[in-house]
């Protein structure tokens, strides 16, 4: 555990870097807008300044593509990344995360087949999301009740569970691709993750849940402390464990599936956002929420760039570009640890 | 299947692109011989094969739409014994012969039982799908890959196919109607100035074709510059931030895309498109356009009307 005055300044450190990355995403991709214009127009939608005399063009970009993306993308990145934390602290167990016990997948899974079925736009928009939620909740209760033996959950039996959830959601997916003919791409974006063609809309659906999902998790952090001495010792400190575990699962499920529905399955943020910050700050919640909350948005933010200005204007999916970036951090940080097993 | 799907499911599956065409094609002289071609003949397909039929194949087993289209098209539709799947459907009598398709990883796959089930002599497949080409070739059955790169290699393709079924006067008639079809709706067009155009294969996220693929070469003759003309790949994801900054006067929705205008009108930032502010965004049959098979011309015109309606009153 670092002292309170260094976990200040990697607070502060970590705000000014989501700073930093939010202006950078703002201020570029595919098309180069000068810096001059896109301060100009930040300063005129800001009140401060008249209407600025730039093409319309740049107003559009930035506006109604640029800025929506940006925004979700921190969304996402913050649902994501307090989803890993919400499953790691669980299971006290830092490889837990929304894509391996098969949350994210099962969230893919029940938005896929209400667009195979019933289209994208059933029930208003609505179906989606909501199937998107009821798979992931289904998943994380199966892979629940697949683990629990007796009163007690097993963290090494959720896992396995989880993996094996994983793995038959996944044998379903390639089932329904087979069959779903026209759709296949469709189901293709999803599987692969990505964050274009969302505008102002998506931000204003998907943000009611993923602030419950996170509000939910802070109220939940001094008991996720006292579980990861054990779960005994928890109970013996009066956290109702079952209780406990049940709202866990519906939290993370919640902040799973709100990401998956407007961006699809994008791995790693969930698994190395709260590890490293673990690692860094320590594994007291009070102190890694908040560092998770600055650090997921960012990692996802950078991805996202990455995925539309590398080889623009092509785009490449973002969860294409997170595995790329976190599998070999993730296993440098595993081989770095090995000495010492801490975390 | 629809074209650019096939080439998802192609690059997916690791399978041959463009890459991996041959810079070589065809072996023989141009099917000089009008009768009914001379038997036995040895053609190299576009996957490199070599492919002897010793006599005029009398049961076809044909592996994609466009294939389909083509035997029918030269009057070997009663010897055609197997189909891909429910996307052959034109002509319609294609819907109610066997379908061999629908195996593998993917179900894109023939079903290797099926098609040495039906004891096909000649199977006319696409590019793609080395791995079973080269199972069914060890059982005995000819695999002939065509794989049309443009409309001057879809009629080489097709007189290709008389001469490999003995069907070299039908496949002469139709490749010349084709050309002088061609030649028509390009002369209409000569003195119109090019266009800017985008072709959207998908949404989302935004996808559209690259220069080397078979529909960029039909936009390019029905007179547009299209935006993706610098796309490295053949189906890539596009940036919507460009499609704004390029501003396109004609906005093609492929119907496998499925969208609406009003449905294009209404995603963030396509109302800054010009194309989209104006009203010309215009449905294009991908059947016509994504199939190298005889209904191209028609394909082709639509896309000229679309993108020059003053031309063609």
């Amino acid at each position: 555990m670092i002292a309170p005055k260094r976990y200040g300044a990697v607070i502060v450190a970590l705000a000014a870097v989501l700073l930093a990355a939010l202006l950078l995403g703002v201020a570029v991709g595919a098309v180069w807008i000068p810096p001059v214009q896109v301060a100009k127009l930040l300063a005129w939608k800001l009140g401060l300044i008249r209407h600025p005399d730039v093409p319309r063009a740049s107003e559009i970009i930035l506006f109604q593509l640029r800025l929506p993306r940006v925004v979700l993308a921190a969304l996402v990145g913050a649902a994501l990344a307090v989803s890993g934390m919400v499953f790691q602290g669980l299971f006290r167990n830092p490889l837990a995360d929304p894509a391996i016990i098969g949350v994210s997948s099962g969230a893919a899974l029940g938005a896929i087949i209400v667009i195979v079925v019933a289209g994208a736009d059933a029930m208003g928009g609505l179906g989606v999301p909501i199937a998107a939620f009821v798979g992931a909740l289904l998943t994380a209760l199966v892979v629940y009740r697949l683990a629990r033996i007796g009163p007690v959950v097993h963290v090494a039996t959720l896992l396995l569970a989880g993996v094996a959830m994983a793995a038959l959601i996944s044998s379903a997916l390639s089932l329904l691709m087979s069959f779903s003919g026209e759709q296949i791409r469709n189901i293709y974006f999803w599987l692969l993750g990505g964050l274009s063609a969302r505008g102002w809309s998506s931000i204003t659906d998907v943000t009611p849940p993923i602030l419950l999902g996170v509000v939910a998790a802070a109220t939940m952090r001094h008991d996720m402390n006292l579980v990861v001495l054990g779960e005994e010792r928890a109970a013996q400190l009066g956290v109702e464990l079952e209780r406990f575990k049940r709202r866990s699962i519906a939290v993370g499920a919640l902040l799973a599936a709100s990401a998956v529905s407007v961006a699809g399955v994008i791995g790693f943020v969930g698994l190395m956002t709260p590890h490293v910050l673990r690692l860094i700050v320590g594994a007291d919640h009070r102190r890694l929420m908040p560092a998770v909350l600055l650090a997921g948005p960012t990692l996802l933010i950078l991805a996202d760039l990455a995925a539309r200005t590398a080889i623009a204007p092509e785009e490449l999916p973002v969860g294409a570009v997170t595995a790329l970036l976190g599998g070999p951090f993730f296993l440098f940080l595993l081989r770095r640890q090995r000495p010492d097993a801490r975390a | 299947m629809p074209g650019f799907l096939a080439a998802l499911v192609l690059v997916a599956t690791g399978c041959s692109g463009p890459a991996n065409r041959p810079a070589e094609r065809g072996s023989g002289s141009p099917a000089a011989a009008p009768a009914s071609g001379a038997f036995p003949v040895t053609i190299t397909d576009d996957d490199g094969i070599a492919v002897t039929m010793k006599s005029p194949p009398q049961r076809i087993v044909t592996f994609a739409p466009s294939n389909t289209e083509i035997v029918f098209a030269l009057g070997l539709g009663a010897r055609l014994v197997g189909v891909s799947g429910r996307f052959d459907d034109y002509p319609p009598a294609a819907r109610k012969i066997d379908e061999i398709g629908g195996a593998g990883d993917f179900g894109v796959d023939p079903n290797i039982e099926k098609v040495v089930a039906l004891q096909p002599d000649l199977m006319l497949a696409i590019s793609g799908g080395e791995q079973w080409k080269d199972r069914l070739r060890e059982l005995g059955i000819p695999v002939f890959t065509i794989n049309a790169t443009g409309f001057d290699d879809l009629v080489h393709d097709i007189r290709t196919v008389g001469r490999l079924t003995g069907a070299t006067v039908a496949a002469e008639q139709l490749a010349s109607k084709m050309q002088e079809q061609e030649r028509t709706i390009v002369g209409d067009l000569s003195s119109e100035p090019r266009v800017t155009c985008f072709f959207e294969a998908f949404y989302p996220p935004l996808t559209t074709v690259g220069p080397d693929t078979f529909i960029a070469d039909l936009l390019a003759k029905a007179g547009c510059d299209s935006v993706s003309a610098s796309a490295k790949t053949d189906y890539p994801e596009w940036s919507v931030e460009d499609l704004v900054k390029e501003n396109p006067s004609v906005y093609l929705v492929s119907s496998e895309s499925g969208a609406s205008p009003a449905a294009v009108a209404a995603r963030p930032g396509f109302d800054a498109v010009d194309a989209v502010a104006h009203g010309d965004v215009v449905p294009v049959n991908s059947d016509l356009v994504s199939r190298p098979g005889p209904r191209v011309v028609l394909g082709l015109r639509a896309l000229a009307e679309a993108l020059h309606p003053d031309a063609f009153p």
